[in-house]
C-alpha cells in the first residue's frame, strides 16, 4: 500500500463494524467527533482571539488512530506522541480544560503553560509528546525496556508520522525493539508529507513497512481512516505486546486536512494536488464510520445532535476555563530546571567526609586502548 | 576504609547501587564482558544478569533515549561511554529531551539518568578519543555535571547521581583510573556543588578541574620549595558550581589561576574568571590566568602530544607569572 495507489481506489467501502460491539463503535465515533469539533473550535478562535501564542499542529483528518487507542490503553500504559498530539492527549484521558489552558499559556494548563501544544504531557496519565521527530519513538524503547525489566504487563505505544522514519534513530529503535522483544507498539501515521515534502522526495522507496519488516518486526499496513480496522489491529498488537510476544509496527495511511502548522491552509503553496485532497475528504474517518452506523441503526440525526450539544458544551467550558485562568507566575528558574530534593540518596547513602588524596602517585599508563 | 583505584571505586559504586535498588541498570557497549570498560563494570553481569547489565548496540543516540525512557518508567539507568566522543551521537537526546524534561513538565517529572563518559589521553588517542566537552554539558540548564578527580569522589558522586533526581553527566579521565585514594566500603554520598580545598595556601588560588587536580597539587608542592604558598581548590562538580568556595579563596589570595583539562576558549576556566570578576572584580591583585589546552584538536603523534598538553614546567611558569606579576 502507498499513497499513490490509494488515490486510485476512489471511495473506501471496506469499513465494517461487524467485529465491534455497538458500545465500542459509539465510543469510537464520539471520540472522533469530539476531537474534530475541538480542533475546529480552536482553529476558529485562533486568530480572532490571538491568545494561543504557540505553534499548534491540528490533526483534522487524522482522528481515527487516537480514537482507536483511546479504548485500548490503561492508565499504566505509556503513550508517547509526535507534535500533532491533541488526539493522543485526549486518548490517554487528558482533560480538554487543561489542553486549552496549556495552549493559552495559562497556569492551569497541563504543563502550567510551560510546554505549549507541541510538547504537552500529562505525567500522571503517562502521556508525553515532543516536536523533534522520532525523539519520542526512541524514548518509548526505554519505557518498554523498563516494563520488561520489571516484568510488568504494561505496554508502551509510540505514535509518529512518516517524517520520523527519515531519522536514523528511528531505525535504531526498530532494531532494538525486535532484538529485545520489547512490549512496544509503533503507530506510524503516514500522511505522506513532512511539512510540505512528500515521502517520494525524502526516501528512495515508498515502502516503510517493508523495510521495517526486514528487521524482523511484525508489521501491519492499513487504511488509517478505517477506525474499526485500526481498533482491531491495535487491539491485537497491544495484546501481543502485553503477553510478552514482542513489538509490532502499524503503518496507517491517512491525511492531514489543514496546514502543517497553524489554523489556516497551506495548499496555496501547491504541494498537494486537488484530487488528493478531495479523495481524503471524501474518505473522512468520521463520515465513513457514520455511514455504517446509520446503516445499522446505531446513529440518527437525533443521537448525533445530542452528542454535538454535549461536546460543544465541553468545548465552551474549556475556552472559558482557559481564558479565565491566570497566567503562570515566575518561579525560581533553577527550581523549574533542577530537583533539589534527594529523597532516595538521603535514605540510602551515608554522609562522611574525606578529602585526602596523595597526588604523588603515577597516573594511568596510556595503552593502545 | 581501604585504598582503592579510581576504576575499582566506580565498580564498587555500581555494584552497591545495583544491590541497593533493583531499579538501577547499567547500559553501554561491552559492559558485560570481563574487561568491563577498563574494569569499571567487571563482574556486574555475574551478579545482576544481562537484563540489568545490558550490552548495547553501537547506537549511542538510541541508548541515551532508552535511558530517558527507563527513567520515565521509574528506573535509574547508568549509561556508559568508552569515550566522550562516542556520546556525541546522543546530543539530541541530551539537549532536546533529557535536559529539559523536568522544565517542560513544569517541575513534575525528574529523570535520574546518569551518564558516565571517559576521556582518553596519550598513546595517540588523537582527536576522536580525547575530548572532554564538560563545558558544553554544563552550559545546558537541567543537567548536572561532575568531573571527579579522586577515587573517593567518583564513588560518592556516582552514587549521589544514581540516587539523586537530576540527569547527570560524569566525565571520567582515563589517566586517573589507576590512582588510588581511601575509599570507604559503605555507600556514601559526595554532594553536588561542593568544591574541596585540597591544599591550603595564601599566595595564589589554583582552581583545578578533574584530571588537572593532581597536576595542580604537584605544581603547588614544587612551588612551595620556592616559597610560593598556593591554595588548590578541586571543583569536583562544575554544574552546579561552588561559587562561594571559589570567591572565598580568591578573597584570601587575590590571585587566580584556573586549570581546566579542555580547550581554552568559551570554557570552564573562562567561566570561573568571569564569575570572580563579576562578584569581586577589584579584588584581583594580578591578572588571572588560564591553564588549558590550545584551541586545537588533539594530535596523535607523541611528539605533538607533548606540545599539546600542559606539563610541569609550563604549569609552574604560568603560576609564577600570576604570583609575581
Amino acid at each position: 500500500m502507498n499513497h499513490g495507489e490509494l488515490l486510485k481506489m476512489g471511495e473506501y467501502n471496506h469499513l465494517s463494524i461487524e467485529g465491534c460491539s455497538p458500545d465500542i463503535i459509539r465510543c469510537l465515533y464520539r471520540f472522533m467527533l469530539r476531537l474534530r469539533r475541538c480542533q475546529e473550535a480552536l482553529i476558529k478562535e485562533y486568530y480572532p482571539a490571538d491568545e494561543m501564542r504557540c505553534p499548534v499542529h491540528f490533526c483534522i483528518g487524522q482522528e481515527a488512530s487516537p480514537a482507536a487507542l483511546s479504548l485500548l490503553l490503561s492508565q499504566s500504559d505509556y503513550l508517547l506522541s509526535h507534535h500533532r498530539c491533541h488526539g493522543y492527549y485526549l486518548a490517554k484521558g487528558g482533560s480538554m480544560n487543561a489542553l486549552f489552558a496549556e495552549i493559552y499559556g495559562r497556569a492551569t494548563g497541563a504543563n502550567g503553560g510551560i510546554a505549549g501544544s507541541q510538547d504537552i504531557s500529562v505525567h500522571d496519565l503517562n502521556f508525553f509528546s515532543g516536536a523533534i521527530l522520532s525523539g519520542s519513538v526512541a524514548i518509548a524503547v526505554g519505557v518498554a525496556l523498563g516494563f520488561q525489566t520489571k516484568a510488568l504487563r504494561s505496554v508502551a505505544v509510540t505514535a509518529f508520522g512518516d517524517g520520523a522514519t527519515d531519522q536514523g534513530i528511528f531505525w535504531e529503535a526498530i532494531n532494538y525493539a525486535v532484538l529485545r522483544r520489547l512490549p512496544l507498539v509503533f503507530v506510524c501515521e503516514n500522511n505522506r508529507y513532512s511539512t510540505y515534502a512528500p515521502l517520494s522526495k525524502r526516501q528512495g522507496k515508498e515502502n516503510i513497512s517493508e523495510r521495517v519488516q526486514s528487521f524482523g518486526m511484525n508489521v501491519k499496513t492499513v487504511f488509517g481512516n478505517d477506525v474499526a480496522l485500526l481498533y482491531s489491529v491495535f487491539s491485537n498488537a497491544i495484546e501481543e505486546a502485553r503477553e510478552g510476544r514482542g513489538p509490532c509496527f502499524i503503518e496507517a495511511f491517512t491525511y492531514r486536512w489543514n496546514a502543517h502548522v497553524g489554523p489556516g491552509e497551506d495548499d496555496y503553496l501547491g504541494y498537494r494536488s486537488v484530487a488528493e485532497r478531495e479523495f481524503w475528504k471524501k474518505n473522512c474517518p468520521i463520515a465513513l464510520l457514520e455511514k455504517q452506523m446509520v446503516g445499522q441503526n446505531l446513529m440518527d440525526s437525533k443521537i448525533k445532535e445530542k452528542m454535538i450539544v454535549e461536546i460543544d458544551q465541553e468545548i465552551a467550558t474549556a475556552f472559558q476555563f482557559a481564558k479565565e485562568s491566570p497566567f503562570p507566575h515566575l518561579k525560581e528558574w533553577s527550581q523549574l530546571n533542577y530537583n533539589i530534593d534527594t529523597p532516595q540518596a538521603d535514605r540510602l547513602l551515608e554522609t562522611i567526609d574525606s578529602s585526602f588524596f596523595d597526588q604523588n602517585q603515577k597516573e594511568a599508563m596510556p595503552g593502545p586502548y | 576504609m581501604t585504598q582503592q583505584t579510581y576504576s575499582k571505586a566506580i565498580n564498587q559504586a555500581l555494584y552497591q547501587a545495583m544491590e541497593l535498588s533493583s531499579n538501577v541498570l547499567v547500559l553501554g557497549q561491552l559492559v558485560d564482558y570481563q574487561s568491563g570498560v577498563f574494569g569499571t563494570t567487571t563482574g556486574l553481569v555475574d551478579k545482576f544478569g544481562t537484563q540489568r547489565v545490558c550490552d548495547f548496540p553501537v547506537a549511542e543516540s538510541l541508548m541515551t533515549s532508552t535511558g530517558i525512557g527507563l527513567a520515565m518508567s521509574g528506573m535509574r539507568p547508568v549509561l556508559v561511554h568508552q569515550r566522550v566522543d562516542f556520546m556525541m551521537y546522543s546530543l539530541d537526546a541530551i539537549v532536546n529531551w533529557l535536559s529539559l524534561m523536568r522544565f517542560k513538565s513544569n517541575g513534575k517529572l525528574s529523570l535520574p539518568v546518569t551518564i558516565r563518559a571517559i576521556v582518553g589521553k596519550g598513546w595517540g588517542q588523537g582527536p576522536q578519543h580525547s575530548k572532554s566537552m564538560h563545558a558544553w554539558f554544563a552550559h545546558l540548564p537541567g543537567l548536572r555535571v561532575a568531573v571527579p578527580a579522586t577515587a573517593y569522589d567518583i564513588k560518592g558522586l556516582l552514587l549521589e547521581s544514581i540516587f539523586g533526581e537530576n540527569p547527570t553527566i560524569i566525565i571520567e579521565h582515563r589517566s586517573l583510573f589507576s590512582m588510588t585514594s581511601e575509599v570507604p566500603d559503605i555507600p556514601y554520598r559526595v554532594r553536588f556543588g561542593e568544591a574541596v580545598v585540597r591544599r591550603k595556601g595564601k599566595d595564589v588560588t589554583i582552581v583545578a578541574i578533574g584530571f588537572m587536580v593532581p597536576q595542580a597539587l604537584r605544581a603547588a608542592e614544587k612551588l612551595a620549595l620556592e616559597g610560593i604558598d598556593a591554595e588548590v581548590l578541586d571543583l569536583r562538580t562544575i554544574s552546579p558550581l561552588d561559587e562561594e568556595a571559589i570567591c572565598n579563596s580568591v578573597a584570601k589570595t587575590g590571585k587566580l589561576v584556573v586549570m581546566d583539562p579542555a580547550w581554552k576558549s568559551i570554557g570552564m576556566a573562562a567561566e570561573v574568571i568571569a564569575l570572580v570578576s563579576e562578584k569581586m572584580g577589584s579584588n584581583f591583585k594580578t591578572k588571572p590566568a588560564r591553564i588549558c589546552y590550545p584551541n586545537s584538536h588533539t594530535p596523535a603523534s607523541s611528539a605533538l602530544e607533548v606540545e599539546y598538553y600542559p606539563n610541569e614546567t609550563s604549569i609552574a611558569n604560568v603560576i609564577r607569572s600570576v604570583v609575581y606579576a
